[in-house]
């Protein structure tokens, strides 16, 4: 009982070592035009509510990332001479997200939507959103979205033929990320996943389901060659799990091998 | 059984288990103190000088990994991982602007493997390159 009790604490704070152990998300400092737009109701607060949410957030990419300005200065935040530059025109949208997003932008701009831009092609904001935005999916490729500018058709085999590859990088990031939760490093594998994730996103954006299909066996190989590490990896998880089993029982044989010996010599000195 | 030999029967088998459990918890310590492989002679990477030119940068792998080495100066060359330290894409080389950029999140580094600009946390990782003849001996 005694045993049970000096355990309990550590029981009890058990739950809150794993949750210790989860990826902190990064932490954005209250800038002047989160202090100023967060207060303010309608049009101009809505961006900061939108923003929270988002991968932005998520990733420590506060508004005078996209926006520019002095996020440190009330009154200077919104001057040009810091480098404000607001909402850009919807013509200048690709070149403002894809300062950042360097290939995705190359991509998009030789794409059929990029070719129709300023003539009523989409743009970025049109599909991600402008201040909610989420990490990317095949969802975005959507009926109801698409059918805003064209038919269903073409965008659905591109979705078909990105959909399973999407999977299966989500399914590896699971993996990895729970074999990080348990302290291996994942860092390498995560690196290549994310470089092979993102060129394969930049993929989607060429909008040609040629292109699309043609790569995706060379992405698949890549897949499936960091699967194999990963795999690697559990299995060795699972023979430790093995060997630690096998080392625990022989711990406790040798426990009562020892109580018998020295029970032997209790024997010997009982009977004097 | 006799007293005695009951002992010693139990005693050699404390220490049979012993050694096996001793040897079982030194193997994993022994692996994780044992050198990492480094290739030696066989991880270096020849590359015909020629195949680098002034200004220019030669992308091949490395142990496994993608890699650049880089003619920055006539006859200055530096190698590099090839790895972005933000995320871990792949960077590219401008010579326009002479400087690396990351197509995923524009991390700049400069010929030297410096951070120029964007989220790269910390400079390329450096891979020593040395001239041989007419061949770049990188590793």
């Amino acid at each position: 009982m005694k045993l049970i009790l000096r355990f309990l604490p550590i029981l009890a704070v058990w739950p809150l070592l794993f949750l210790l152990s989860a990826p902190a998300p990064a932490q954005v400092p209250e800038t002047v035009c989160i202090q100023c737009h967060g207060a303010q109701s309608g049009r101009l607060g809505e961006p900061v509510r939108l923003w929270k949410g988002s991968i932005h957030a998520a990733n420590g990419i506060s508004c005078h990332g996209c926006h520019g300005g002095d996020p440190a200065d009330m009154a200077m935040a919104m001057s040009p001479e810091r480098g404000f530059l607001g909402k850009p025109a919807e013509e200048a949208i690709p070149g403002f997200c894809g300062r950042c997003h360097v290939g995705v932008k190359e991509d998009y701009l030789t794409s059929a939507h990029g070719r129709a831009l300023g003539r009523g092609g989409p743009q970025c904001v049109t599909c991600h959103g402008s201040h909610a935005v989420r990490m990317a999916t095949p969802d975005l490729i959507n009926n109801r979205d698409c059918t805003r500018c064209h038919d269903y058709g073409r965008a659905n085999e591109i979705k078909s033929a990105v959909s399973e590859t999407d999977r299966r990088i989500t399914e590896l990031e699971q993996s990895l990320a729970a074999m990080h939760r348990i302290g291996i490093a994942t860092r390498e594998m995560s690196g290549e996943l994310f470089a092979l994730r993102n060129r394969f996103h930049r993929l989607f954006h060429s909008v040609d389901v040629e292109k699309v299909r043609s790569r995706t066996a060379a992405f698949q190989s890549e897949l499936g060659t960091i699967r194999g590490r990963v795999d690697a990896i559990e299995e060795e998880l699972k023979r430790r799990k093995l060997w630690g089993g096998a080392v625990v029982a022989l711990l406790v044989i040798w426990g009562i091998l020892a109580w018998l010996l020295h029970r032997s010599y209790m024997d010997d000195k009982k009977a004097g | 059984m006799e007293v005695s030999s009951r002992r010693k029967f139990l005693v050699l088998s404390l220490s049979t288990l012993g050694a096996l459990v001793a040897g079982v918890a030194a193997y994993p310590l022994f692996r994780y103190l044992s050198p990492q492989p480094t290739g030696g002679e066989k991880g270096r990477v020849n590359i015909p000088r020629a195949q680098v030119g002034a200004g220019q940068a030669h992308f091949f792998q490395f142990r496994g990994h993608p890699a650049v080495v880089l003619q920055s100066a006539p006859g200055v060359f530096a190698a590099f991982s090839a790895i972005c330290t933000h995320l871990g894409c792949i960077i590219r080389w401008l010579p326009e602007n002479g400087e690396f950029l990351c197509p995923c999140h524009a991390g700049r580094f400069a010929g030297d493997g410096k951070v120029l600009g964007g989220p790269p946390p910390k400079p390329l990782q450096a891979i020593p390159v040395a001239l041989s003849g007419d061949n770049l001996l990188v590793g």
